[in-house]
């Protein structure tokens, strides 16, 4: 049955075949339910492996746009009453047509960014937040890529609330954590790792916080960030560090929240998150969705890059169930999720995308 | 098909709504069931007009046209057999009309299952077939497999509910079949010739279907049976009590047996369950019916009997049954699940005789299913890299056909005939039964476009 030509995927050989093909994925797939079309799906991907495992067809060109496009948001796995551990499947599948030569230039190009620049936007120069950087501190506060270029604002948020907080922290000359790379077929830059521990080390701190789910995952799963852990550093996303703090704001805007599927489905935070919220915000109301259900933004797995206008699509499909619940806010705790959403909103949508760091600092400023 | 085909179907359709990329075409090569094979093409049309017109250039160019609703059939019953066009119906999903005074809806095929059941949910009313496969499924798939579910001991299956279609005959033409009164006594009933027809007479556009006031109430009780016949006979006083309850499933102790071992569940080693739900619009018609249930158990000695006392242990008690299929596909990467159906007394006799045949032969199985309407879903697990397993499961399930049919029953209660059942067909219907469909095909599909080798009915 199996070609013996692919090794990283012939692990997965008897979970492929685990797929019955009951096409369940569909109903919870966000590529599928942007596009309509069942090649993109779960089902769609694992019958492409399996004919691939068969000997039927090549792991070539012909597969890109469906193999890489998943947001591995894992909505499939989660739902699948066969238990097809389909994200790590993708993983494996990317990484073994990234050895073959074959890949989405876009993932290509990201790879080769990242070696050049240390960031995945080629940016040259940060923005420098109007702090320190790399003293000693408490806390070490790690932006992540988009915090860092992209989403600014809530960045700066962030570290507003810190500061109104009064927690000892430090900002370090950071770099991509690099745990995104996995995902889209090739391997974490062992270089560059090794530089963000250690700065991070040096600060003396005690406690990481990123304002990125994926980087708390990269921190929290990866082999080469195992000296974080064994230096007994307690690593948080932002979201478990605010659950932690006294706020003492609240207000009665009708707000939702969408679950990060970095932070929920891949990592079981659900709960921190709404502690927060609900204390500031007691007219707070769940999407049709939601925790592990919760519908991916469509900006995960490198689709954004990739499949712009089909992320944007999936995004909509997020927005039309914020719509539906009729609320002013919609809160998020990741950037990458914020930046998708409030892009692709639309004039007529009401309500604000903002993170909780930002929505917080808002009620801050009024109260 | 040629490149010129292609080319017409594109004009037809759309170049955007077109594809011939190998991703889909893999895709679409496959359903539920082991079977596939590669169509050369597939459309995204928006219309009847546009399928209309595909049909007539099918007709004209001689090509396969394959209609594709979600995919979930278990019979190969959407597997381009002999390549061709398929038409994935995914664009048509709208909601053309929910009618509560008429008890009607109007939909188009593509609507998602769930989709219409979520938008009833606020007038009340529902579709109360139930396919298992209903958060995906589409209702024109339902249509031509005439789908079931779990609630069919009570409220029947999806021909019960079609009150009329518009349909795309092989030709091109299109026609209205039916009538949207409740009632209609008028000529030949097209309808039902169409429903359960797996697209081999021609594609289902629209559809008017009856819609129920949803019940409101809700009880659930489970029992245990340290014999087969015990059970047999508890399913026997509970149709002879005068209720009809809204599920009533059966588990036997291969299936038992799995549910512990592979999903935890806390079962008394027995030699069959029994799952049964009652509903009604009063919480009294729920509980009177399940009084009546619980009766008969204690009337046939069960060894336990458990009522679901809130929602959440009710809840707790659907959760077995619907591990079954995943906890019993988990033992071997293949499987066959069968959906054979007897009349309800013939139940029993059908489980001893599918566990006589199936016992002892090196592939695990589970037999569980609708005793409330006498249809059972064996499910033989296997591996099917291995032609000699492969070859020798399929030869238990000959014997289980055969069996069924022998008991006056039916080779499908729910999943339709495709391609996994075709060689078995006259084991049920008769040679002059078997003209009549190939007659029939052969009228309204004389070069054989629509769906092909399916159902036993290539002349």
């Amino acid at each position: 049955m199996t070609s013996e030509k692919h090794p990283l995927l012939e692990k997965f050989t008897e979970q492929i075949q685990h797929c019955t093909r009951c096409g369940f994925c569909q109903a919870h797939c966000p590529v599928f339910g942007a596009t309509g079309r069942p090649a993109l799906n779960a089902r769609g991907k694992m019958l492409l492996l399996k004919e691939v495992l068969a000997g039927k067809i090549e792991l070539n060109q012909e597969l890109v746009d469906s193999l890489f496009q998943c947001t591995t948001c894992a909505s499939c796995a989660t739902n699948c009453p066969s238990g097809v551990d389909v994200p790590n499947i993708i993983k494996a599948a990317r990484q073994e047509m990234v050895g073959l030569g074959t890949c989405h230039p876009a993932f290509t190009g990201m790879n080769q960014v990242l070696d050049e620049y240390g960031n995945i936007y080629a940016e040259d120069e940060p923005g420098d937040f109007d702090r320190e950087r790399g003293g000693k501190a408490e806390v070490v506060y790690f932006m992540g890529c988009v915090g860092q270029y992209r989403e600014e604002d809530a960045t700066e948020a962030a570290l507003d609330l810190l500061d109104h907080l009064e927690v000892d922290y430090i900002l370090i000359d950071e770099v991509c954590c690099s745990g995104v790379l996995e995902d889209v077929g090739f391997s974490i830059k062992p270089a560059l790792a090794e530089k963000n521990i250690e700065r991070i080390l040096a600060t003396g701190a005690g406690t990481l916080v990123t304002g990125c789910p994926y980087c708390y995952r990269t921190f929290t799963g990866k082999e080469v960030y195992a000296p974080l852990r064994e230096a007994g550093l307690e690593i948080l996303h932002f979201s478990q560090f605010l659950a932690r703090q006294d706020i003492g704001v609240s207000t009665d805007l009708k707000v939702t929240y969408h679950d990060p599927c970095d932070l929920g489905r891949h990592c079981g935070i659900y709960e921190e998150p709404r502690k927060t919220i609900k204390a500031l915000a007691p007219n707070f109301v769940e999407m049709p969705s939601n925790h592990a259900n919760a519908l991916c933004c469509g900006a995960g797995g490198g689709v954004r890059g990739a499949y712009a206008k089909n992320s944007l699509a999936m995004a909509r499909r997020r927005l039309d169930e914020v719509e539906q619940v009729g609320v002013d806010i919609l809160l998020t705790e990741c950037n990458s999720c914020m930046h998708n959403l409030a892009n692709a909103k639309l004039r007529a949508q009401k309500f604000q995308v903002m993170t909780t760091a930002q929505f917080i600092v808002e009620l801050i400023e009024d109260s | 098909m040629e490149q010129r085909d292609k080319e017409a179907i594109k004009r037809i359709v759309g170049e955007e709504h077109f594809t011939d990329e190998l991703i889909d075409l893999v895709s679409y090569s496959y359903d539920g069931s082991d079977h596939n094979h590669r169509p050369e093409a597939a459309a995204y049309p928006a219309d009847s007009e546009q399928i209309s017109r595909i049909m007539r250039l099918a007709n004209e160019r001689r090509f396969p046209v394959i209609p594709r609703g979600a995919g979930t059939s278990m019979t190969g019953s959407v597997v381009p057999a002999k390549g061709g066009l398929v038409l994935d119906m995914v664009r048509m999903n709208r909601i053309l009309n929910i009618r509560v005074p008429d008890r009607q809806v109007v939909v188009q095929p593509g609507v998602v299952y769930a989709a219409l059941q979520k938008a009833l949910a606020p007038s009340g009313f529902c579709f109360p077939p139930d396919p298992a496969s209903g958060k995906v499924c589409t209702l024109g798939g339902n249509v031509a497999t005439n789908a079931g579910g779990i609630r069919g001991a009570k409220y029947g299956v999806t021909r019960d509910y079609v009150l009329a279609l518009e349909v795309v005959l092989p030709d091109g033409r299109i026609v209205h079949t039916g009538s949207k009164c409740m009632k209609s006594s008028s000529g030949l009933d097209l309808t039902r010739i169409f429903v359960g027809s797996e697209g081999v007479l021609g594609i289902i556009t629209e559809i008017t279907l009856k819609i129920n006031p949803k019940p409101t109430a809700f009880r659930t009780a489970m029992a245990s049976f340290e014999t087969l016949r015990q059970a047999g006979q508890a399913v026997t006083d509970i149709m002879h009590s005068g209720i009809l309850p809204s599920v009533l499933e059966i588990m036997e102790e291969n299936t038992i047996r799995v549910l512990r071992e592979k999903s935890g569940a806390d079962l008394p080693e027995v030699a069959a369950l029994l799952l049964v739900e009652t509903d009604g619009y009063t919480e009294g018609e729920a509980e009177y019916a399940v009084e009546k249930v619980v009766a008969a158990f204690q009337d046939n000695d069960a060894k336990t009997v458990s009522r679901a006392g809130s929602q959440e242990e009710a809840e707790k008690l659907w959760a077995i049954r619907r591990a079954v299929g995943s906890a019993a596909g988990s033992l071997r990467p293949n499987n066959l699940s069968e959906d054979v159906t007897v009349p309800i007394s013939k139940v029993p006799q059908l489980l001893e005789g599918i566990q006589e045949i199936m016992t002892g032969q090196g592939y695990p199985f589970v037999i569980f299913g609708h005793a409330g309407d006498g249809n059972l879903h064996p499910k033989i697990m296997f591996d099917g890299s291995d032609p000699k397993q492969a070859r020798e499961v399929h030869l238990l399930i000959d014997k289980v056909f055969q069996l069924t049919c022998d008991l006056g029953g039916t080779l499908s209660g729910e999943h339709g005939i495709g391609l996994a059942k075709a060689p078995y067909m006259h084991l049920e219907h008769d040679a002059v039964a078997m003209e009549l469909m190939r007659l029939l095909k052969n009228t309204l599909d004389p070069h054989n476009l629509l769906n092909p080798g399916k159902m036993a009915l290539d002349q």
